[in-house]
């Protein structure tokens, strides 16, 4: 069972503050939270600041445990994190760098078991035949899903992820974020997202934040925060919010809003 | 081949396997470039008189006891320390700045040596009091290390940012070079031809004591190297994967560069500026053993040694006689090699 909070979250950048005191609801086992908002709104930075690299003031909590007061590697072990850029094009095959990590991080696997995860890992993202193929090779849609491979690798409890589907086409955003949710299914713990693609969040998200200049706009189901009136204010777009058959919302987008002081923002 | 059906623990394990392969073929190319290099000189000893005379040194005529033991090996053993020393402190350079063009001279250590060198070459007639033989390499080491300073301060200052190391490294280059050349401008005809030499790297000068304090370097600080392959390895990846997982970058890189710093110093200073191989000796280990730095920092270390091994033979076997200052040959040895590496490497994509 996981249980997972953070509560007023603020962090700066010198002397600029990016994030206002933010609460992200409470998160219990099974749930994905989506992190949604404009360019700018503080999405990577919150997700920096629930990693633990980005220094900040507020609480984390997981399962009762404030992460101030656990070891760094034991928290590192339970949460991680697929950054939004993907493992850099060099010579490194996928395989050695998943296998490095797994050493560098002291995970408790022989040999075998190691190469037996990774290869489980690389079949379920449609990496095997670039299991031991250099990173130059792979697209840039393939180097985001040995990003995300990087993170499950720990069979983490606490599962973020920086935008995941940013390189990714169609069927592989689909694929990818299916995966996360057939993971939650099989073995609990929660997921929190930034995503740039509101009816990817829609349909994927238990509960969405809609952030704004590093403050909370909307909190809640996909129906509650995806409302045009929302969306005109914090991606300035004129949309049109429809239901599919399981009442999740759609949008449409229809017009960017233009107006003097939006465009001046 | 077909691999298909070989599970990824075995298709790992083969790659491995053959790296290792390889690697002890380096091993051997090392020990067969030794032997060339102590065989190489005017005064004409076959090689079964060398062996015999490295295990037995009674069995040899005084004479040839004196060229072994107190020229050739010194020499030879020399550039093993001092190429190891390059090639180990390049591969580090490169992985920690995630850049392929940087080496430890990119940093600027070895131009502060050759400052330092300058200085004590234009100071020791002036001020006669001072043990010649000893004040350069001490200068030399000296002004190394103080560049190595300054480049952490620097890291440190810019919350480890590998741009503006690189750039302040560079800088520091210039501001060396213009130093020196404001030296040589004011030295005497002779300094200046003293400056030039220096420069160009010489593993003439070199005794058992200067083996003896490159090799302790190097073995004190190889282990440090050994301990951190799996980081370095993972880095290769990007800087945003390591620190996601916690993994304090900016940390690391001082760590790195204080190794980097004083192994180049202590390389440089007893040699001259023997430059190249910290940038070419992690490459051609890069083509032959790949990214996994369990492998790739003893193989740029024992590539590093080959090269410069090899150029110290030709050193004194290209014209009969005549010795040539070794840092005109690392390149001449060096640039072939990874020349044909890279064809090779593009025949096989």
């Amino acid at each position: 069972m996981t249980i997972f909070s953070a509560t007023g979250i603020s962090a700066s950048y010198g002397r600029t503050r990016i994030l206002h005191d933010v609460d992200l609801p409470e998160l219990h086992d099974d749930e994905v939270l989506g992190l949604l908002g404009p360019n700018a709104s503080g999405k990577s930075t919150l997700m920096r600041c629930l990693t633990g690299e980005k220094t900040h003031h507020g609480r984390i909590v997981l399962d009762g445990s404030d992460r101030d007061e656990m070891d760094v590697s034991a928290w590192h072990r339970r949460v991680a994190t697929m950054p939004q850029t993907p493992p850099n094009p060099s010579v490194l095959m996928p395989t050695e760098l998943m296998w490095s990590t797994a050493r560098a991080l002291d995970l408790d696997f022989s040999d075998r078991e190691l190469a037996d995860r990774i290869e489980d890992i690389f079949n379920r993202l449609g990496l095997d035949e670039f299991a031991l193929s250099p990173l130059h090779v792979l697209s840039g849609g393939k180097r985001q899903l040995v990003g995300l491979a990087l993170a499950l690798l720990r069979d983490p409890d606490v599962l973020l992820l920086d935008e995941p589907t940013s390189a990714l086409d169609l069927h592989w955003r689909m694929v990818v974020l299916d995966l996360v949710r057939e993971r939650l299914t099989e073995r609990g713990g929660v997921v929190i997202a930034a995503l740039h693609d509101l009816d990817l969040a829609a349909r994927y998200c238990d509960r969405i934040v809609l952030l704004e200049a590093g403050q909370i706009v909307a909190s809640g189901t996909p129906g509650e925060v995806l409302t045009p009136d929302n969306l005109a204010r914090v991606y300035h777009v004129e949309t049109s919010v429809s239901r599919d058959e399981q009442g999740q919302p759609v949008v449409q987008v229809i017009r960017p809003i233009r107006s003097g002081k939006q465009v001046a923002r | 081949m077909a691999p298909a059906d070989l599970s990824l623990h075995d298709r790992f394990g083969a790659i491995h396997r053959r790296r290792l392969m390889i690697i002890s073929a380096m091993v051997l190319a090392l020990f067969l470039s030794l032997g060339l290099d102590l065989a190489a000189g005017p005064a004409g000893i076959d090689i079964g008189d060398i062996v015999g005379g490295i295990l037995d040194p009674q069995s040899l005529a005084l004479r040839y006891r004196i060229i072994l033991w107190e020229v050739r090996l010194p020499d030879a053993l020399i550039a093993l320390a001092v190429g190891a020393a390059l090639g180990l402190a390049g591969i580090e350079t490169q992985t920690i700045l995630d850049n392929p063009l940087a080496s430890p001279f990119t940093l600027g250590v070895s131009s502060a040596a050759v400052l330092g060198a300058s200085l004590a070459i234009v100071l020791v007639p002036v001020l006669p009091f001072l043990p010649e033989a000893a004040i350069l390499p001490v200068m030399a080491l000296l002004f190394a290390l103080g560049s190595g300073i300054l480049i952490l301060l620097i890291v440190r200052w810019s919350g480890g940012a590998r741009e503006t190391v690189v750039l302040f490294g560079i800088a520091l280059v210039f501001l060396c070079n213009a130093l020196t050349a404001g030296l040589q401008y004011l030295a005497s005809a002779e300094a200046v031809q003293q400056i030039v030499f220096w420069t160009i790297g010489n593993l003439t000068r070199a005794g058992w004591l200067e083996v003896g304090l490159v090799t302790a370097c190097f073995m004190i600080i190889l282990p440090f190297s050994l301990r951190q392959v799996w980081i370095m390895t993972l880095l290769r990846g990007g800087e945003a994967h390591a620190r996601s997982m916690g993994i304090n970058v900016a940390r690391l890189r001082m760590w790195v560069i204080l190794r980097i710093s004083v192994l180049a110093a202590f390389a440089v200073c007893f040699v001259g500026a023997i430059g190249f191989i910290g940038l070419v000796g992690p490459h051609i280990a890069r083509l032959l053993l790949g990214e996994d730095h369990r492998l790739l920092v003893p193989g740029s270390a024992i590539c590093g040694a080959l090269i410069l091994s090899l150029a110290s033979f030709l050193s004194k076997a290209l014209v009969p006689g005549v010795i040539i200052p070794v840092g005109i040959l690392t390149a001449v040895v060096g640039v072939p090699v990874f020349l044909g590496l890279l064809a090779g490497r593009r025949k096989t994509i």
